[in-house]
């Protein structure tokens, strides 16, 4: 633990006749966490962490002292619950001492004299989470293994040993930011200076994190890696990593999620030119469910970095970085790997004709109508099946006539979608006719 | 080498008793076996390096830093490759303030295991160099493409594989700050076309008031398939320089007798995929003269609206285009005519192409010396129909 956190605890009767300023200083004990517990969000900056320690009360009131300096915690958020004894351990009242930051004392009334396991919970920020995935395509780039990953990075001022994880997959509504609440030190107060704020995780001691290095990994045990066991939680989905992990402010520790072999993939490539101009964009499209061996939950948003194994050991080609939105259970996903040369979308135009022209009493043109051809030439280069999916975008009074098969998506856009093998190539044209001025129905 | 893989592996029951202390417990630095550099990605180097750890029965930590070389740390990642079934990588950490990072790795038995660690390397840079020397004819080419690799990532590659995405790859080492360049692939008696292209919104429609000779924009074209000698990988762009061969030189003093070439241009090529053209504008030919003029150019069915205003016509167009080939060779041109809005053709002496809605092209081969009363005429009449004067010209 690298933060100044004390839990004190001094008996009311001994403190009454000490003078007031110095009671408070009365250190009894120091009783260390007996357990940790945090509970991560990724949709914004806030960690519930709930701890348990043991402490002894005599009988009558009990005054505790909590202090959080140089870390992240909420003020507002903290809060005192006995474990053990319940029944005979009432909290009279928190109060947030004068001209004193990151410090709160309870009074605590004991019908009890003894040991209490107690819990503790606050908010903290400064602790994240975040998905990654390798996606790993085959050569025929039909199939693909999928990997999650999710890493927490600690930049919260303290140091959580053998903490259980659990990760939240969700939005939640926050009225007020954890982060600015922290730097408050105590409930309704402004911001202190700037010398109070905590200390930046680049600004720490490179000697600490060497001495910490050890430490961050003293959590594992039995060799094999920790499972992240999945729940459904209203809204939410919960992860909980099994076991128990150590991360130290400043570290960050990646851990894996599941991993899926053989999930069937798409090579699926838009072109939209209102979107992208010539460029033809490519994307891998799969399903999160289970005939796709994957759907057991929710994928987290997350980054994605993809290869394809080109040679019989497996090596890799890198296809690109890319970013996969939250998907739900059964979800279609299309992972976006950026503009693919080797795949043709030319559209021309190839006739233009202005016709079937209205005057209006003063003898001026008033409505006319305008019939374009389109032809579109299509073109795989590359050695694996593709499928297209082209969208044009129409205004006005307009009707289409092709052979093509096409889907109406909606008042203005039509969409075709081809599948083309290795190294063929296509064309297909569409007839569109515009009606203006008085000419248009619609 | 910058980048720096320390191998500490420390029993599960140390690691639980002394945590602090275990890392010091054993270090080993094991050798890169094998490094593969993939450059098949235009905008990303991947590099896999495997290496043989020696690993114990238990927990292994094994620290994999870099340092004075960019690597994307969020791309880092490690697979076993002897026994991937039973050694399992338990997590990843990252220390503060530092390039490095620390796996854990559980190892059923004592026993050694090849490791691949692949990453994203910034500041190798690539570039693709074409040189080609066309035949007297012209109409085939030798082309050598070469590989030049800038090392400015700060990490010496020794012994790499280097794979372009085509073709075996080259075993080279190239130190941190060496360029390097590797002739990747030579392809003989390429066919080629050559083509003159004539733009009517490029060049200047009667030479006779120019200052200068107009010259006409000459193309090589390759194809980039089998018939070519080409079709297996995409070209990737880059600097094509073209020389010609001339007549044998003699032997000189000091110089042995041997092919003379002269340079004819260069262009840049561009990316260029299977079963498509690469087009390489190399210059200017002044030995072809051509010569359009509009000799036709009415408004007919004009429509007045109340005011007495001219609201909508037709019209009747007539081109006459005169081309001369000086050159004592049959010459290849096509000549590009763009015509705006909606138009009907009535009349032409030759064929054309209709490109798009807005361009024809005629294609033509030119006799050899085929001026004065030898030279070709292109003559075509069209007509604008529903002209407002509003009409688009481009889509």
């Amino acid at each position: 633990m690298n933060t100044l956190r004390s839990l004190a605890s001094a008996t009311l009767a001994s403190l009454l006749l000490a003078p007031a300023a110095s009671a408070r200083i009365n250190v009894v004990t120091l009783p260390g966490r007996d357990t940790v517990q945090l509970t991560i969000y990724n949709s914004a900056d806030l960690t519930l962490v709930k701890e348990t320690r043991v402490l002894t009360f005599r009988k009558g009131i009990n005054k505790l002292e909590f202090s959080w300096a140089n870390t992240l915690i909420d003020p507002t958020s903290v809060e005192f619950k006995a474990l053990t004894h319940a029944d005979e351990v009432d909290v009279l009242d928190a109060s947030f001492p004068p001209r004193v930051t990151n410090t709160l004392e309870w009074r605590i009334k004991s019908e009890f004299a003894g040991e209490v396991k107690v819990e503790i919970r606050y908010f903290t920020s400064g602790i994240s989470w975040a998905a990654d995935y390798v996606a790993e395509a085959n050569k025929a780039e039909k199939l693909m293994a999928l990997a999650g990953s999710v890493r927490i990075n600690n930049n919260s001022g303290e140091d959580y040993e053998q903490a259980q994880v659990r990760l939240v997959v969700g939005v939640i509504r926050l009225v007020e930011n954890i982060a600015q609440l922290a730097q408050q030190g105590r409930p309704g107060q402004p911001p202190p200076p700037p010398v109070a704020t905590p200390m930046p995780v680049t600004m720490a001691p490179a000697p600490r994190a060497a001495a910490m290095r050890g430490m961050a990994l003293a959590d594992v045990a039995g060799g094999k890696p920790h499972e992240v066991v999945k729940e459904e939680l209203g809204e939410y989905f919960l992860y909980t990593v099994e076991g128990r992990d150590t991360i130290p402010t400043g570290w960050g520790k990646r851990l894996p999620s599941f991993r899926a072999a053989d999930v069937p993939v798409t090579s699926y490539y838009k072109f939209e030119k209102e979107r992208w101009g010539d460029q033809v964009i490519r994307y891998y499209k799969f399903t999160n469910a289970v005939p796709s061996k994957l759907g057991k939950e929710p994928l987290p948003d997350g980054a994605v970095k993809a290869f394809r194994t080109v040679t019989d050991d497996n090596l890799y080609a890198f296809i690109g970085s890319t970013s996969v939105k939250y998907i739900p259970v059964g979800e279609s996903v299309e992972m976006e790997l950026g503009a693919d040369p080797e795949v043709l979308v030319k559209p021309s135009l190839m006739d233009w004709q202005k016709t079937d022209m209205k005057f209006n009493e003063q003898g001026n043109v008033a409505g006319w109508t305008i019939k374009q051809t389109w032809q579109f030439e299509l073109q795989n280069s590359k050695e694996i099946d593709v499928v297209l999916d082209i969208r044009r975008n129409f205004a006005g009074d307009w009707t289409l006539v092709t052979a093509q098969a096409q889907e109406k998506v909606d008042a203005t856009k039509v969409k075709f979608v081809i599948p083309l093998k290795p190294r063929e190539k296509k064309t297909f044209t569409y007839e569109l006719t515009t009606r203006f001025g008085t000419n248009a129905t619609k | 080498m910058k980048t720096r893989l320390i191998l500490a592996t420390i029993a599960a029951t140390l690691l639980a008793a002394a945590p602090a202390q275990a890392r010091i417990k054993l270090v080993a630095l094991p050798e890169r076996a094998r490094v593969v550099v993939a450059l098949s990605n235009p905008t990303a180097t991947l590099v896999e390096e495997e290496r043989i750890l020696t690993l114990t029965k238990g927990v292994n930590k094994v620290d994999f830093s870099w340092r004075g070389v960019n690597i994307d740390a969020s791309s880092i990642q490690v697979r076993m490759l002897s026994h991937p079934a039973d050694v399992k990588l338990l997590n990843t950490s990252y220390p503060p303030n530092e390039n490095a990072l620390i796996w854990e790795i559980a190892s059923p038995a004592a026993q050694e295991e090849r490791v691949r660690i692949s990453y994203l390397l910034n500041g190798l840079g690539r570039d693709i160099a074409y040189r080609a020397v066309a035949e007297q004819d012209e109409k085939a080419l030798t082309l050598r493409n070469y590989l030049r690799l800038n090392n400015a990532s700060g990490e010496d590659l020794t012994d790499a594989e280097l794979s372009i995405g085509y073709g075996a790859p080259f075993k080279k080492s190239i130190a941190h700050e060496e360029v390097l360049e590797m002739l990747s692939e030579r392809i003989e008696k390429l066919p080629i076309k050559k083509v003159l292209r004539w733009d009517s919104r490029q060049q200047p429609w009667d030479p006779e008031y120019e200052k200068k000779t107009v010259g006409i924009p000459l193309n090589y074209i390759i194809k980039n398939d089998e018939a070519s000698k080409l079709g297996t990988h995409t070209l990737l762009p880059g600097k094509v320089r073209i020389f010609i061969k001339t007549k044998d030189q003699a032997a000189g003093e000091g110089e042995a007798a041997g092919e003379g070439v002269a340079f004819t241009g260069e262009d840049w090529g561009l990316l260029t995929p299977v079963d498509r053209e690469m087009k390489l504008y190399i210059g200017q030919s002044r030995e072809v003269k051509v010569t359009q003029r509009k000799m036709k150019d009415d408004r007919v069915n004009l429509r007045r609206n109340n005011q007495n205003q001219v609201i909508l016509w037709d019209t009747d167009e007539v081109f006459k285009v005169e081309i001369e080939n000086f050159k004592k060779s049959p010459v290849d041109i096509v000549l590009v005519q763009h015509i705006p809005g909606y138009w009907k053709m009535k009349e032409s002496s030759h064929k054309y192409e209709k490109k798009d809605a807005f361009t024809i092209e005629y294609a033509l081969t030119l006799p050899a010396e085929s001026k004065g009363d030898k030279k070709t005429t292109i003559s075509f009449n069209l007509e604008h129909l529903n002209v407002q004067g509003n009409e688009p010209a481009n889509y």
